[in-house]
C-alpha cells in the first residue's frame, strides 16, 4: 500500500514539474503584456502573409453595429483583409485577455474600459496614426471623444487610445408628456437642468401605487437603482473625486457619495422603478418607458433610436421629450457621457496595419457617416453632426436639447483604472440597503474595502507602478 | 459442442502469445482500453487543474502572466479573511444539508411510487423525469415569473384567494424560493433510484410476503438495505453538486453572469465567479476553487466514512 502510493506521489510531483517547466518557457519566449502574442502564432501570421493569403482581422463588434454588406463592401474593396466579426461578452473576453486569445479590435466603452485597459497594456496608442489619417481629423472630433484619452492618471489627457462608434450625454431625461399630465404634474424646462433633488421629488409624484400594485412608475434609469455612473455624475456636478491622484486609493466614505445613493435608497424604497425588491420581470427601464407606464427614464440620446424604431411608441412620438441632464444640488452643470461605445486595437494584434485599416474605415468612413444618419448615438466627428435626424418635431425637439448638452459634455464622469467592475461591487453593497438589511454607512465601508483590495492587487500587478 | 475443436483453439491462441502472463494481458488490456479518456483527461482535465493549483500561488490579476509573481499561500490566507467568502461557503453549507436529504428522498420516493405497476407509469416517469431535462436558463425564467413581486403567478394566486402576497424573492425567502427551485428537478434521481430496485430480487418480497410482513416492514427491512449503495451514490453526487451551486441563484435575480444574487443566496462559487471574470483576480479565484476542492473532499471522505455503518452491500467489498 506504502509503495503504492509512494508511486503516486512521484507521477504527481513528475507531472507537476513537467508542466511547469511548460509554464515557465512560454514565459520567457514573451514579454509582451497581454492580451498576448506567442511565438508560434506570430510564426503562423508570418506565413500567411508572406503566401499572400487575405489577413483575417477579428472585429469584436454587435451583429447590428457592423453590417455584413458593409463587411462585404469593405472586403470588395480590400482584398487583401478579411473581417471576422465576433460577439464578445465581458466573460469571454477576460478570458480571451487573459489567455491571449482576443480579437484584434475589442468593443469597450470609454468612460468605463479604457483606462483599465491602458494601464494593463492591452491598448494600442493610436495618436500617430490618427495624426496621419485621411479618414479621421483630429480637429474634427468632438469634445467626448477625448474619453479614450488616458496619460496613466487622468481620463481625457495623453495619447488616444480609441474612439467612440457613437456617444451620448447619458443622463439626460426622457419624458413621457402624457404621464404628466394625467398626473397633474407640470413637464421640466427644456432647457434649464433640475437638480437631483427636484427630480426625485417628480418622480415621487409621478409614482402611483394602488392596491400594493405599482400602476405606473415615476423614475427610472437601467434599472429603478443607483448604478455607479448616476453616482460619478453626481460627483462630477458636486466636484468631488474618489479616487487619490495616483489612482491607489478610494473612499465611497465621503459624504457626497451617501447623499447621491440616498436617492435610489428612499426610490428603491417608493417602488420609482422596477428594481431588485419589487422584482419587477422588466429587464431594464427602457421597457416600462416603451410601455407608457414610466413617467421619466434617466437615458441619452441614443435612445430617440429606440424610439422611432419602436412599434408602438413611433406612432405617438410627440408624447415624448428629452430634456437637459440634471444636476446636484448647488453643484455645476455637467452632461458627461456615461459609456461612450467604441473600440480599441489590441496591443497584441499581429497585424496592426491591416487591423488600422478596418478600425479606420470603420470609425471615420462610410459606416460612420450611416450611424450618424441613423441618430442612434451621437456621431464623434463635428462634420457629421448635421446628418442627425430633424426631419420631424420629435427630432427637432431632441436635436435642440442636445446642442446645449453637447457644451457640457467635455468633462468625464471618473472611473478608477484599478477598479474592474466597480459597478457589481456596487451593487453587490447596496443590495442589503434596499432591503433594510444594512445602513448606506456600513455598505460605502465595505464597498471602500473590497474596492481598495482589488486597486492594490491590480496595482501590484503592473510592473511600472 | 466440439470440445477438442475448441480446446484446440484456445491452445493455439495460448502458444501464440507465450510469454505474457494472463495478469500482464489483462493489465495491458485494461490500460489499451482507458487509454484514450485517460490522454484526455490528462491534457484537458489535469493540465489545467494543476495549472490553476500553480496559479493560485501567483500575483495573477488577467494580464500580467508573462509577469507573474509567486506569492506563496497569500491567496489562500486570504481567503480566511474575506469575509465575503466565508459568508458564501456558510450559506453554501447550510443550503446543501437541507437540499441533499431532502432531494435524496424526495428522489427516492418518487422511484417507489414509480416502481409500481399502475396503468399509464410511463408517462408518470416521463413527467417526473422531464424537469431534470429542462435547461437550467428556462428553469430560472419560469420561477423568476412565479416568483416575481409584481405580477408574479404566486402572487397572483394569493390576491386571487385574498390572502397576503409574499415577496419571495426577498431577503427573508430567497433561499427558501431557490430550495423549492432545485428540488423541482428532484427527478433526475429517479433512473438510478429505478434501475436499484428493479435490481431488487422480487424473491425477497414474495419470501417477507408470506412471512406476514407489512408493505412498511418490507421497504425497512429489504428495499431501504438494499438501495443504500443507490442512496450513497445519490448522497454523494448531491453534496458536490449542491456545494457548486452556482447559476440558479443568478437566474432568480439577476439578468447577467456578473450580476450578484441577492445575499442570503450568494454563494461560494458565485463568489468565486466572481472574483474571477468581473474582478479578474483569477489568482485569487484559483484558491477560492482549490478550497471548495478540499471541502468537498472532505465532506466525501466523512460520507465514505460513514458509509460502512449504513451503506449495505450484498457482495463483501474488497478493501
Amino acid at each position: 500500500m506504502k509503495k503504492k502510493l509512494a508511486t503516486l506521489l512521484v507521477l504527481f510531483l513528475s507531472t507537476v514539474l513537467v508542466l511547469s517547466a511548460c509554464g515557465s518557457k512560454s514565459t520567457t519566449n514573451d514579454d509582451k503584456m497581454a492580451g498576448g502574442t506567442n511565438a508560434s502564432t506570430d510564426a503562423g501570421a508570418t506565413k500567411s502573409t508572406k503566401s499572400g493569403d487575405p489577413v483575417t482581422v477579428r472585429f469584436n463588434m454587435g451583429d447590428g453595429e457592423i453590417t455584413k454588406d458593409q463587411i462585404k463592401e469593405f472586403e470588395a474593396a480590400n482584398p487583401n483583409i478579411k473581417i471576422q466579426r465576433e460577439d464578445v461578452d465581458a466573460t469571454k473576453l477576460a478570458a480571451q485577455l487573459a489567455t491571449g486569445e482576443a480579437p484584434d479590435i475589442i468593443r469597450m466603452t470609454g468612460v468605463n474600459d479604457l483606462p483599465s485597459y491602458v494601464i494593463r497594456g492591452i491598448a494600442m496608442d493610436l495618436t500617430s496614426r490618427i495624426e496621419t489619417s485621411t479618414l479621421i481629423k483630429m480637429d474634427d472630433f468632438t469634445p467626448a471623444v477625448n474619453v479614450y484619452r488616458f496619460d496613466g492618471k487622468v481620463q481625457g489627457k495623453g495619447p488616444i487610445y480609441g474612439i467612440p462608434k457613437d456617444f451620448s450625454p447619458d443622463f439626460t431625461i426622457w419624458v413621457n408628456k402624457k404621464l404628466f399630465e394625467a398626473a397633474g404634474v407640470p413637464v421640466p424646462s427644456q432647457t434649464e437642468p433640475l437638480t437631483y433633488n427636484q427630480l426625485f421629488e417628480l418622480a415621487k409624484k409621478l409614482t402611483i401605487v394602488k392596491d400594493g400594485k405599482v400602476i405606473q412608475y415615476g423614475l427610472s434609469g437601467g434599472r429603478g437603482e443607483a448604478d455607479l455612473p448616476f453616482l460619478m455624475d453626481y460627483l462630477l456636478s458636486k466636484g468631488v473625486k474618489l479616487s487619490s491622484d495616483d489612482n491607489s486609493k478610494i473612499d465611497f466614505t465621503k459624504p457626497e457619495v451617501k447623499e447621491a445613493l440616498q436617492f435610489w435608497v428612499d426610490g428603491v424604497k417608493g417602488n420609482y422603478g422596477p428594481n431588485v425588491v419589487n422584482q419587477d420581470k422588466t429587464a431594464w427601464g427602457g421597457e416600462p418607458f416603451l410601455a407608457d407606464k414610466l413617467a421619466m427614464f434617466q437615458s441619452g440620446y441614443w435612445f430617440s433610436g429606440l424610439l422611432r424604431s419602436d412599434e408602438k411608441a413611433k406612432t405617438h412620438l410627440d408624447d415624448y421629450i428629452m430634456i437637459p441632464a440634471p444636476i446636484a444640488e448647488g453643484g455645476k452643470r455637467v452632461s458627461p457621457t456615461g459609456s461612450a461605445t467604441g473600440a480599441i486595437i489590441n496591443s497584441a494584434t499581429k497585424h496592426p496595419d491591416e487591423t488600422w485599416k478596418v478600425y479606420e474605415w470603420f470609425f471615420g468612413g462610410k459606416p460612420a457617416e450611416d450611424r450618424a444618419k441613423s441618430g442612434w448615438g451621437v456621431p464623434a466627428y463635428k462634420h457629421l453632426l448635421p446628418m442627425l435626424p430633424q426631419a420631424t418635431a420629435f427630432d427637432k425637439q431632441t436635436f435642440t436639447v442636445l446642442q446645449d448638452e453637447l457644451k457640457y459634455s467635455g468633462e468625464f464622469i471618473e472611473m478608477n483604472p484599478y477598479l474592474i467592475n466597480g459597478n457589481t461591487l456596487l451593487q453587490k453593497q447596496l443590495t442589503p440597503v434596499y432591503f433594510g438589511k444594512a445602513t448606506l454607512d456600513s455598505a460605502m465601508a465595505a464597498l471602500t474595502n473590497d474596492a481598495n483590495r482589488i486597486i492594490q492587487e491590480s496595482k501590484d500587478a503592473v510592473p511600472s507602478s | 459442442m466440439n470440445t477438442p475443436a475448441l480446446s484446440a483453439t484456445v491452445k493455439e491462441k495460448s502458444t501464440t502469445r507465450k510469454g505474457l502472463s494472463e495478469k500482464t494481458r489483462r493489465t495491458t488490456a485494461f490500460y489499451l482500453m482507458i487509454s484514450p479518456w485517460f490522454i484526455v483527461f490528462l491534457i484537458f482535465g489535469l493540465y489545467p487543474l494543476l495549472y490553476g493549483l500553480y496559479l493560485s500561488f501567483t500575483n495573477f490579476v488577467g494580464f500580467n502572466i508573462n509577469n507573474l509573481k509567486i506569492v506563496g499561500f497569500k491567496n489562500y490566507v486570504n481567503v480566511f479573511q474575506d469575509s465575503d467568502a466565508m459568508y458564501s461557503l456558510g450559506r453554501t453549507l447550510y443550503v446543501s444539508i437541507i437540499y441533499v436529504p431532502i432531494s435524496t428522498a424526495i428522489g427516492l420516493l418518487l422511484a417507489l411510487l414509480l416502481n409500481r405497476k399502475i396503468r399509464g407509469v410511463g408517462i408518470y416517469r416521463t413527467i417526473f423525469y422531464l424537469p431534470s431535462i429542462v435547461p437550467v436558463v428556462s428553469i430560472g425564467l419560469m420561477f423568476r415569473f412565479l416568483y416575481a413581486d409584481q405580477d408574479g403567478i404566486l402572487n397572483n394566486i394569493l390576491k386571487f384567494l385574498h390572502l397576503p402576497t409574499v415577496n419571495w424573492l426577498d431577503y427573508d425567502h430567497a433561499t427558501f424560493s431557490l430550495i423549492i427551485m432545485m428540488l423541482w428537478g428532484a427527478g433526475a434521481g429517479i433512473l438510478i433510484n429505478l434501475a436499484g430496485l428493479k435490481g431488487i430480487s422480487k424473491d425477497l418480497y414474495e419470501a417477507a410476503s408470506i412471512d406476514g410482513a407489512s408493505t412498511f416492514r418490507q421497504f425497512m427491512r429489504i428495499t431501504a438495505p438494499l438501495m443504500t449503495p443507490v442512496i450513497f451514490f445519490n448522497v454523494i453526487m448531491g453534496i458536490i453538486n449542491a456545494l457548486q451551486i452556482y447559476i440558479q441563484p443568478i437566474l432568480l435575480t439577476g439578468t447577467k453572469l456578473l450580476d450578484s444574487p441577492i445575499r442570503p443566496n450568494y454563494f461560494y462559487t458565485v463568489h468565486a465567479f466572481q472574483q474571477i471574470f468581473a474582478y479578474q483576480r483569477y489568482a485569487y479565484g484559483m484558491a477560492l476553487l482549490w478550497i471548495m476542492f478540499i471541502v468537498i473532499l472532505m465532506m466525501t471522505i466523512i460520507v465514505f466514512t460513514t458509509s460502512k455503518y449504513w451503506v449495505y452491500y450484498e457482495t463483501d467489498q474488497e478493501g
